[in-house]
């Protein structure tokens, strides 16, 4: 029975993992005027990364997720495991999100908000609707400029690997975490990013991670984004910091009547 | 006292005081062959406009892609600033004189409705809220256009232009597909745009603005019931004519209209930076302690 039940696990995984890898090879993507893949349109993902990268049941206010690191280990270093478990129990409190801050890439990819993404010669723009991120990714040749630099979402330079964005982030802060379950980096953080288009409205988002004084070795993460088709859809406003802001302002009106 | 003494107490004046009276030394007397006080730029402007010949995108459209900068602004105060105004001579942060960004009415004020009057114009907010641009919101519609330097990104798809601000990480997605305007519920802190051509000229109609931002420093507003259209025009390869028109039944009693130039960034390793203010702004809890309450709109709500 267990044998039989592993063995039809691995072929239903078998199936999607090649079903998934035809659709990869076969899709011919669309383009742009400039002749390069057409990634524009409005995407988010579907998935429970924002709460939790790694697998994980329900908690109270966070849905349970199969999780987008591959192989769902994150190879923390000993010291930096212990921080991350620290940073799970204080959680509610540590959690640069409960700041408003921005939050870092790639955490910005996989909140549960929409991104746009804007193609023109020499640059790949993405906005978020959450906190009004942006990201310019520029696909000039140009490279990283003379650091040192702090950037809440980092320095970002593409290029096309054939019909992939590769994108290669640098210059981080080390305040912003990876998730709610108190995953985390350093300003040593490096991404190398990849964005395929898999069909017309799927794309294939895989981020490489690097951070020689959290980890041990590089690891990646991997999820869909799914384009938004809703009939004039668009990215709107959440800006947490102001929403908090807002809240306070309004409780203090309230307790000085 | 000798006359030497004198002297020297006479120039101590005027080094001290010259700077803070003076004219803004970043107006030059002339931009692209218009005179620079805002209305006769303006007029000239639209002269020029009509005769200009823009480059265009690959797609035919005027090509206003390309890193801007305004000029011909101040934040200080929309309807200009006069040298018998007190802050001119305020010893930490001086204002400095200049004219009415406000080209039309012909009075060149804002014309509020008279409940509007006290609450604005160095009124209510000035001396009670945090300008929301120092809270690290957003300088909001049109004073974005004043402030740091931004970039304007046409993707050739044309269903979209894309208006990037530095300041304060600002984004202005503009639909160019003929949509309609959102519901009106959905309230935003820059609204939501919606773009067409009219000639050679980008016009951005923005709705569902929320009404928290500022139009200066002055404190002058409008509501959530705004509405506000911006004309963006090439007068010649490296200069923008911006006019911005605005309505609030609300607030004012007519539309009023502001105009300024944009001009080209044209070092050609320029980049905009991240310019992440709520994570690191600093003097906030300083200006809080000394009582200025957060704006969200509050003096105007509930009238």
């Amino acid at each position: 029975m267990r044998t039989q039940l592993a063995a039809s696990v691995a072929a239903l995984a078998f199936v999607t993992i090649a079903a998934h890898a035809a659709i990869a090879q076969t899709f011919a993507p669309p383009r742009t005027r400039e002749g390069t893949p057409n990634l524009q349109g409005i995407w988010q993902v579907m998935n429970a990364a924002a709460w939790d990268v790694q697998d994980h049941g329900a908690r109270l206010g966070a849905p349970a997720g199969q999780g987008i690191v591959v192989g769902n280990e994150i190879p923390y270093q000993p010291q930096a495991l212990e921080k991350k478990r620290d940073n799970f129990a204080n959680r509610l409190t540590k959690d640069p999100e409960s700041k408003g801050y921005l939050p870092g890439v790639p955490r910005l990819m996989y909140m549960p908000f929409p991104f746009q993404i804007f193609q023109t010669p020499g640059y790949v723009s993405m906005v978020f609707e959450y906190n009004r991120g942006i990201r310019i990714i520029y696909t000039n040749g140009t490279p990283h400029p003379r650091g040192p630099l702090t950037w809440w979402l980092g320095d970002s330079r593409g290029r096309w690997e054939g019909d992939t964005l590769v994108v290669d982030v640098t210059y981080f802060t080390g305040e912003t975490w990876l998730d709610r379950a108190g995953n985390f980096h350093s300003d040593q953080l490096h991404l190398v990013e990849r964005f395929t288009l898999a069909g017309p409205d799927h794309m294939n988002y895989e981020v490489t991670l690097e951070d020689p004084q959290v980890f041990t070795r590089p690891w990646t993460m991997r999820m869909v984004l799914y384009r938004r088709k809703e009939p004039d859809v668009r990215v709107l406003d959440y800006d947490a910091g102001l929403l908090m802001d807002e809240e306070q302002a309004r409780r203090e009106r309230a307790n000085a009547n | 006292m000798t006359n030497r003494c004198m002297a020297l107490a006479a120039s101590l004046v005027a080094i001290v005081v010259a700077p803070l009276a003076a004219q803004d030394p970043d107006r030059p007397p002339s931009v692209a062959g218009c005179a620079s006080e805002n209305l006769a730029f303006h007029r000239c402007a639209l002269e020029k406009a009509r005769t200009f010949n823009p480059p265009r995108t690959p797609t035919g459209k005027p090509n206003l892609q390309g890193f801007w900068r305004s000029l011909l602004t101040q934040s200080f105060s929309v309807e200009g600033v006069t040298a018998d105004e007190p802050m001119v001579r305020n010893p930490v942060m001086p204002w400095v004189v200049a004219p009415p960004e406000i080209v039309e009415p012909a009075a060149r004020k804002i014309p509020y409705q008279p409940w509007a009057v006290a609450i604005g114009r160095k009124g209510v907010n000035f001396e009670k809220y945090i300008d929301p641009r120092t809270t690290c919101s957003t300088a909001g519609i049109p004073r974005l256009a004043l402030q740091d330097p931004n970039q304007i990104l046409q993707p050739s798809t044309d269903d979209y232009v894309l208006w990037l601000h530095e300041d304060h990480h600002v984004q202005r997605v503009i639909a160019m597909d003929g949509r309609s305007a959102p519901g009106q519920a959905i309230k935003t802190w820059n609204g939501l745009s919606r773009g067409r051509w009219e000639g050679n000229t980008l016009v951005i109609e923005t709705t569902n603005l929320n009404g928290y931002i500022w139009l200066d420093d002055s404190g002058n507003f409008y509501t959530d019931a705004a509405s506000i259209v911006e004309r963006l025009t090439l007068i010649d390869p490296d200069t923008m004519h911006y006019a911005v028109t605005i309505t609030d039944p609300k607030a004012y009693t007519a539309p009023f209209t502001l105009a300024w130039a944009l001009v080209r960034v044209k070092d050609p390793t320029f980049e905009l930076f991240e310019e992440a203010c709520r994570e690191g702004e600093a003097s906030l809890e300083t200006i809080k302690q000394q009582g200025y309450k957060y704006y969200f709109g509050e003096s105007w709500r509930g009238r």
